[in-house]
């Protein structure tokens, strides 16, 4: 393999990874995009997501990699599997807002955010109580289609996830911008209270926020889990830390920002693991947080905030 | 039927009475008291090694709280990685006392070696440095190198909104202990430090024994109870928990944000390395895997359970936790399991609870969050209520006369304006908020600044007083130019200003807000503070004084309500107090924004006295109100701003004349066919 290849190969997973962040990426930026909140129960929302996926497969029949599927058979399960996921998980994000973060709405400072590490917290602990340690083996109907020989080799699971995430975007994007509650939201982001004066309906757009952004992080946990063909009670928190630094770096409350953002940390790190060493792939990630927050801290496609008084 | 004079007594009420008869003052001492014997003699009594073992640990993590409650309590910023600044601290003195680290021997060695820090090592062939820095040289050391950390860390993330710190603190509590795993031949990675040396003090040495650390570990916590409680009533703690309330009006108080948020996370951080030092001696060894994410949210929960900003609470938190963790948990599962065997239940007999901790963590903070935000013990304590009499006293109308004039007359250069603004222009986007204004505010003058909603009256304000900068144009003060400044600098100037919306500092007392609004006109720094220096007491008498007789100028509104806190007030007090708020900062004008707004005639009526009694009193005003009847009784002089624009300016009879004023009130007449 030729060094040339590698980094084919390289950009190949670093934006199928990306693609994982990118769709994490759109729950943390639409709500703070919403009420100025950075979701930690988001973190472990994905993981959660990942485990209702994991369950729903094998209520379709599928176990581990034993069973492949072809053809319409393949898209029907991965079809019904994303979209119970998407439900449920979306789902659990509204069970979040309403119970624990809709009573502090208007309450300033710190409290919601800490309340979300709370929340993130528990989802955490109660699937290492209940489900365990262990990691597991995600069931993966697709069949090991591969294209390109000894060099560069291009994977049906990386064409999936990269279907699969330009989909979503695609539909969110439609609904954002072509839709009435998706106009509703981005007047709700850019004042509250003038929506409100408008008739729009701050709570229900803040619940529909929470369902699309939590949607969105368990279909990632599904892409996740046939990506790297496993599960665990601690993927949330690597893989959120990163997702939020997309959004970050895209511009937080951007939302074609946080795709592309989550693109690019993808790629730094399937590069950046390549070029360095892996172990301080955290690192360098880390490392670009605060360098955007230094030099361009409304990211690179930033939102113009102004400051009330 | 109770007779009268009598009193049914509760078997509570009559065990307590003795201590309720004591003044709030002896209650606190003679706690204060208790607590100290209890927390002396535990070692004595209990005399099981584990127990005092436990008991010690419990000390390192109450310090830590106390350490974060001053940067997330008092100051309001969101810290997720306070361990990693432990970990540094543990790993500094980890480093300099053990045989982990011995670089060849050169000459450049030599000064240390005489300092006795560090030891020539010649024996086996080897020819090597061996660190053996004292423990107590080694502790403030470490908290000065964490405290480096932190301002170098909280730099770039403390000029942002607080919600980037939480996500920036929580990635460099991530990368630390990274860094520590991937550099094994400082630190041995992942497998740990070995052989860390044991303080020892005055030829006794410490060992393996956990009394003498537990009463270090008590000995540090009395004194960061001292340091915070001194830093937390002084000059530096109102401005922490003015950032805290309300990060901009604190700016528009003086307080320097940058400067101050800098402070609290380096003094925070400061406290975690000097723990972690204590920590590593204790154990005498020290692993990455001791200082990840849970236990920053573990000391997080000690501070959202006990209150934020609340001292004892805080400590109180973290002994209910250790508690928990090394002995409730686990006496609870032993008696589950016994239960099991009797009832036959396997779950039971195999349940662990100490495993559901984090668990109970997570459920803390949510269900605080949700129904006791002010924590266990609230660090702001309730206030009494006025008294009957206090209360239906005829409000007075400023009674006392205050001497505001902060310029003398003679100092003034005839023709010199007080405020003088030149071309100013701003625009957000595509909207010129406010297009080359002029204006001129002439000494010991009261100008009002009047227009439509949206005309760009409170965004002028803004650019005056440093909250927005402006594109073009020129903003000064007695001739000094001051464009362009940071909001903390101006009111230094003599700039001072109330909201529209009023943003006072809701959690803290009347008085408190008020000595704030000194903050640009007083010194003490933390050291001071914590020290009571002479100087310090002096200034802190001062502005007590000084707040007092501005509170004058209310008469009985404000007084009684001194130790009340704000958001407890009503409006119309709350307007004055932000009024008071701004004169304590002893300005050369005054910037009203809206300051009758939402008052009802009587009590707008009183306030139009009021600040036309400022005037007299020696200050300027420049105010933006919408009631014309109070814009005509004070105003010398009227501005008229729309779409960004002066139309207009004059007294009241030459400004409403003026026809383009009218239309701008009243709207454009239909052209004429």
């Amino acid at each position: 393999m030729t060094f040339q290849d590698v980094l084919i190969q390289q950009v190949i997973n670093g934006v199928s990874l990306g693609a994982i962040y990118s769709l994490l990426a759109l729950g943390f930026t639409m709500v703070y995009g919403i009420i100025e909140l950075i979701n930690f129960a988001h973190f472990n929302v994905f993981m959660v997501g990942s485990f209702i996926a994991m369950y729903i497969l094998e209520a379709l029949g599928l176990n581990g990699q034993n069973v492949i599927l072809t053809g319409f058979p393949l898209v029907g399960v991965l079809a019904v599997a994303l979209v119970g996921t998407m439900l449920l998980s979306g789902a659990l994000g509204v069970l979040i807002e309403r119970t624990a973060l809709r009573p502090l709405r208007g309450v300033p400072g710190t409290a919601a955010m800490i309340t979300t590490i709370g929340v993130s917290y528990i989802l955490f602990n109660i699937v290492l109580l209940t489900i365990g340690a262990d990691a597991f083996n995600f069931p993966n109907p697709m069949p090991k289609v591969r294209w390109g020989e000894a060099g560069v080799v291009l994977q049906l699971r990386e064409v999936l996830v990269w279907v699969v995430a330009i989909i979503l975007m695609v539909c969110l994007n439609f609904f954002v911008r072509h839709t009435k509650m998706g106009k509703a939201m981005q007047a709700t982001a850019q004042d509250q209270e003038a929506a409100r004066m408008m008739g729009v309906e701050v709570d229900r757009v803040v619940m529909i926020t929470f369902f699309l952004g939590s949607a969105l992080a368990g279909a990632a946990g599904l892409i996740f889990g046939l990506y790297y063909n496993y599960t665990n009670f601690a993927i949330g928190y690597t893989a959120g830390l990163r997702a939020f630094t997309a959004a970050v770096l895209g511009g937080i409350g951007n939302i074609p920002g946080a795709m592309v953002g989550g693109v690019i940390i993808g790629l730094i790190e399937s590069l950046g693991g390549q070029l360095l060493e892996v172990r301080w792939t955290d690192v360098i990630i880390f490392s670009v947080l605060v360098l955007v927050l230094v030099f361009r801290p409304t990211g690179l496609f930033g939102r113009i905030t102004v400051t009330k008084s | 039927m109770v007779s009268p004079g009598t009193r049914t007594w509760s078997i509570g009420e009559a065990l307590t009475a003795p201590f309720r008869r004591l003044s709030s003052d002896q209650q606190r001492w003679l706690i204060l008291t208790l607590v100290t014997i209890a927390a002396v003699a535990f070692p004595l009594i209990d005399r099981n090694e584990g127990d005092i073992d436990a008991a010690a640990n419990a000390t390192a993590f109450a310090v830590l709280a106390l350490g974060l409650n001053i940067v997330v309590g008092l100051a309001g910023l969101l810290d997720l990685g306070y361990a990693a600044f432990f970990a540094i601290g543990a790993y500094f003195y980890g480093v300099t006392s053990s045989w982990q680290f011995h670089p060849e021997w050169a000459s450049f060695w030599e000064p240390l070696r005489w300092l006795g820090v560090v030891v020539h090592y010649h024996a086996n062939g080897e020819d090597v440095v061996h660190f053996t820095l004292s423990f107590w040289i080694a502790m403030p050391l470490a908290a000065l190198v964490a405290a480096f950390f932190g301002v170098l860390f909280g730099a770039p993330t403390l000029r942002l909104r607080g919600d980037y710190l939480a996500i920036v603190t929580l990635g460099f509590g991530e990368i630390v202990p990274i860094v520590v795993r991937n550099w094994p031949t400082l630190t041995n990675g992942a497998m740990g430090l070995n052989g860390v040396q044991a303080p020892s003090l005055f030829g006794y040495s410490f060992g393996v024994s956990s009394s003498p650390y537990y009463y270090l570990g008590v000995a540090l916590i009395a004194f960061l109870i001292f340091v915070s409680s001194r830093l937390k009533d002084s000059r530096v703690g109102r401005a922490w928990m003015a950032i805290r309330e309300d990060e901009i009006a604190a700016g528009a108080m003086g307080v320097n944000r940058v400067k101050l948020k800098l402070l609290a996370f380096a003094v925070g951080a400061g406290f975690a390395g000097a723990t972690g030092t204590f920590y590593v001696a204790k154990l005498q060894t020290a692993t990455p895997d001791m200082f990840m994410f849970p236990v920053s949210v573990m000391i997080l929960v000690m501070i959202v359970l006990g209150g934020m900003g609340s001292v004892y609470g805080v400590v109180l938190a973290a002994v209910i936790l250790q508690l928990l963790q090394s002995w409730f948990l686990q006496d609870l599962s032993g008696w589950l399991h016994v239960l099991g065997r009797a009832v036959g239940n396997d779950w039971m007999q195999q349940i662990d609870l100490t495993q559901s901790i984090e668990l109970i963590f997570g459920i803390i903070l949510v269900l605080m969050m949700l129904y006791r935000r002010q924590g266990l013990i609230p660090a702001t304590r309730a206030t009494k209520a006025l008294t009957l009499e206090q209360q239906t006293a005829l409000p007075s109308r400023g009674t006392i006369d205050v001497d505001l004039r902060v310029v003398a007359p003679g100092e003034l250069k005839p023709g010199t304006a007080m405020l003088e603004v030149e071309k100013l222009l701003k625009t957000f986007g595509g909207i010129t908020a406010v297009k080359d204004v002029d204006l001129r505010v002439e000494p010991g003058s009261i100008v009002a600044l009047i227009g439509p909603n949206g005309s760009g009256k409170t965004t002028l304000f803004n650019l005056i007083t440093g909250m927005n900068a402006p594109d073009r144009g020129r903003i000064s003060l007695l001739g000094e130019d001051i464009t362009g400044l940071p909001s903390h600098v101006i009111v230094e100037r003599g700039i001072a200003r109330t909201f529209q919306n009023l943003r006072l500092f809701s959690n803290m007392t009347v008085l408190e807000n008020i000595l704030v609004g000194q903050h640009s006109r007083t010194k003490t720094g933390a050291v001071g503070a914590v020290l009571h220096t002479h100087a310090m007491l002096a200034e802190e008498r001062e502005t007590r004084e000084h707040a007092i007789e501005i509170l004058g100028i209310f008469g009985n509104r404000l007084m009684p309500r001194l130790n009340q806190v704000a958001k407890e007030l009503s409006y119309a007090n709350r307007r004055r107090l932000e009024i008071a708020r701004a004169l304590a900062s002893r300005p050369k004008i005054l910037l009203l924004d809206e300051p009758t707004a939402g008052m009802n005639p009587a009590e707008t009526i009183e306030l139009a006295n009021q600040i036309k009694s400022l005037r007299g009193m020696g200050l300027t005003v420049f105010l933006i109100e919408h009631k014309l009847n109070v814009v005509n009784e004070l105003a010398d002089k009227i501005l008229v701003l729309d779409h960004g624009e002066k139309i207009a300016e004059g007294t009241a009879e030459q400004v409403h004349a003026r026809p383009e004023v009218l239309e701008a009130y009243l709207g454009r007449k239909v052209a004429h066919a």
